[in-house]
């Protein structure tokens, strides 16, 4: 890294995708990230809230605007569109506010991030970026371009193959190690390379491992516990080489300031997928045009409501949806009727759903309307899905690990507002800055 | 490291340079690029006031422009220079200056430009009365190696966009990304990884 000649504040951010406020605790007290522990010992770690609904493109577009689903206009890895019903899938440029990078540019400070998600195809910023998941090619996941070859040279790896990890434990385990130890390195030349205020390197393998491994993580029993805590060990090394590299790179700040931690979004074990078309559908309110529907998109013309990934409820009204069958004026207690149903499901005697939101109870701002109607949390192991494929309401799944919404965490050496949720960070980083 | 680059309008009074770097300016602010224009006729009201249209003087105001670009360049702007800039000598010592430089050859034949003609510059000048008139009392060296070259006589406005932007996305200057989505192919990966990670 090169300096310029004036003394100035910088922030340097690690993105841990997916890692829970309580593990990562656990972690650092049974030695697994020591590094991590030091960090957090003389305190500042604290459980956050993510973004509604928690998943990464929501929550991680609400940390880089510091804007809430309701003014950035990302509600989740997919949208429907209202004419079709067709899935589409967002993408960088349909972030309708700035990113607080931007902001940091038009106040002449440089930033460097590395694999963040939700940010392809890449665009200009005020420094370099390379977009994380849902990145398809590396060509359009960097900007500015000049970086590729390098990238290329390093053999960089924008994901793991998650199709690996439903055939073997230990193809995914390995392709982890090979995908963090090529990050490691774009994470070397960044901070070699770039003149630099803001820097910032995303570790999301911590949520594939999750929902693959879910339970190799937090069981000692279980027979890939000592790779996924050689990982861990390794994410633990990433943070404590870019906590030991901030340090002595900047001057005249007390240890810590400047410096932050922070996940997406918690996890927890799966034990049942929740399928919202299918409950939907059992108690009357939509249908198929089709004995085998695809996606939404098949939904019979008297649909009353359907879901997306992962809890996202939408009803099928005039005009928002030019094929919507419920009157506006009937929308308000149709959306009651379906919380307050969707509150009374239970499993074998046990309760489902933990939280119904009603989308302007959540949502702020000119792009609430877009939003889902409801949102729907579940309880821990209830895995919340917007399948249309399933007949069933509840069915094993594949996978060990689901995302949760209040276990987060964040970990800053200067304040961060008391309950935080994650979209308040921008804020912090930007003072911090400022 | 910059990150900027110059986008350099050459070509016939009337060939539609300004037509298209405006054109281009939008495209760019669109994708969330920083840009400024510098439109020949603009900078000479101010930049270059005062100089005239003999040899010695347009070659000034070219250097100017392309100072004005370099600046801007290293400073991670887009710069759209449009202006006839007609000495090929000049051009090329602008791209020697700035590096990232991106010239688009604006081609038009002379009779299309007379009918076009909007400020009565063309009858004027063949009528002799307006001196150095580029194009008819003034040489006009054109481009050996233009990056873009764009018939303006033959092509609309939209198609000539998309090929600077192409070439632009090509150089790695620009964001790909076109605001209308993924093509299906692309769609369908995304699709696959979603569905991999139980998304969708």
């Amino acid at each position: 890294m090169r300096f310029g000649r004036r003394e100035k504040r910088r922030a340097c951010v690690v993105g841990l995708d997916g890692v829970p406020f309580g593990l990562l605790r656990r972690l650092a007290e049974k030695g697994v990230m020591p590094r991590t522990a030091r960090i957090i010992a003389g305190g500042g770690l604290r459980q956050m809230k993510a973004a509604l609904p928690p998943v990464s493109s929501v929550s991680w577009s609400s940390f880089m605007t510091g804007a809430n689903p309701g003014e950035h206009g990302i509600f989740g890895f997919t949208d429907v569109d209202p004419a079709t019903y067709q899935l589409r899938f967002p993408f960088f440029s349909d972030l309708a506010v700035p990113t607080f990078w931007d902001k940091l540019g038009e106040r002449g400070l440089r930033c460097c991030i590395i694999n963040q998600p939700a940010t392809y195809p890449a665009r200009q910023v005020p420094g370099a970026l390379v977009a994380g998941f849902v990145a398809i090619e590396l060509s359009k996941s960097v900007w500015p371009r000049e970086h590729l070859p390098a990238l290329e040279r390093m053999g960089y790896r924008i994901d793991v193959d998650a199709k690996v990890a439903r055939e073997s434990p230990d193809k995914l385990l390995d392709d982890l190690d090979a995908t963090h130890a090529t990050r490691r390195r774009a994470m070397t030349y960044f901070w070699e390379r770039e003149e630099w205020d803001y820097f910032q390197f995303v570790v999301t393998g911590t949520d594939r491992l999750h929902h693959f491994l879910w339970n190799a993580v937090v069981e000692e029993s279980d027979s890939h516990h000592a790779r996924a805590m050689a990982y861990y060990r390794a994410v633990d090394e990433a943070v404590g080489d870019l906590w030991d590299l901030f340090h002595a790179a900047r001057s005249g700040d007390r240890e810590g300031e400047g410096f932050f931690m922070l996940s997406d979004h918690g996890f927890t074990a799966v034990r049942q997928e929740v399928r919202l078309n299918a409950w939907l559908r059992e108690q009357g309110y939509l249908s198929y045009r089709t004995d085998a529907p695809a996606t939404v998109a098949d939904i019979a013309p008297t649909t009353r409501a359907f879901a997306l990934d992962p809890g996202r409820i939408y009803l099928n009204t005039k005009g928002r949806f030019p094929r919507g069958c419920v009157e506006t004026g009937d929308a308000p207690a149709l959306r009651d009727e379906i919380a307050k149903r969707l509150r009374a499901l239970t499993y074998n005697g046990e309760s489902v759903i933990s939280h119904v939101f009603l989308r302007d109870d959540i949502y702020t701002g000119p792009r609430t309307a877009l939003g889902p109607d409801l949102v729907a949390l579940t309880h821990p192991g209830f895995d919340p899905k917007g399948t249309t494929k399933a007949r069933e309401v509840f069915g094993s799944t594949h996978f060990q690990g689901m995302h949760t919404w209040e276990e987060a965490f964040v970990w800053s050496g200067v304040p961060v507002p008391e309950g935080p949720v994650i979209h308040d960070l921008a804020g912090a980083i930007g003072g911090w800055l400022s | 490291m910059a990150s900027g680059f110059t986008l350099w309008f050459t070509g016939l009074s009337g060939a539609g340079k300004s037509t298209l770097a405006n054109r281009v300016q939008e495209v760019l602010l669109e994708r969330g690029c920083k840009v400024e224009v510098l439109d020949g006729d603009v900078v000479r009201q101010n930049l270059s006031k005062g100089l005239g249209f003999s040899k010695e003087d347009r070659d000034t105001n070219i250097r100017r422009i392309g100072w004005v670009c370099h600046i801007l360049t290293r400073n991670e702007v887009a710069a759209i220079a449009a202006a006839i800039s007609p000495y090929r000598d000049i051009r090329d010592e602008n791209r020697k200056l700035i590096g990232r430089f991106v010239e688009v050859y604006c081609k038009c034949d002379l009779e299309t430009l007379k009918g076009r003609d909007p400020k009565g510059l063309y009858e004027k000048a063949l009528r002799g009365e307006i001196a150095n008139f580029t194009g008819v009392s003034d040489p006009y060296e054109a481009p050996l190696n233009p990056e873009v070259e764009i018939d303006t006589a033959a092509e609309d406005v939209e198609t000539s966009l998309a090929k600077i932007l192409t070439t632009l996305e090509a150089m790695g200057y620009i964001p790909v990304g076109d605001g209308r989505g993924y093509s299906a192919e692309e769609e369908e990966t995304i699709k696959q990884r979603l569905r991999d990670l139980g998304y969708i």
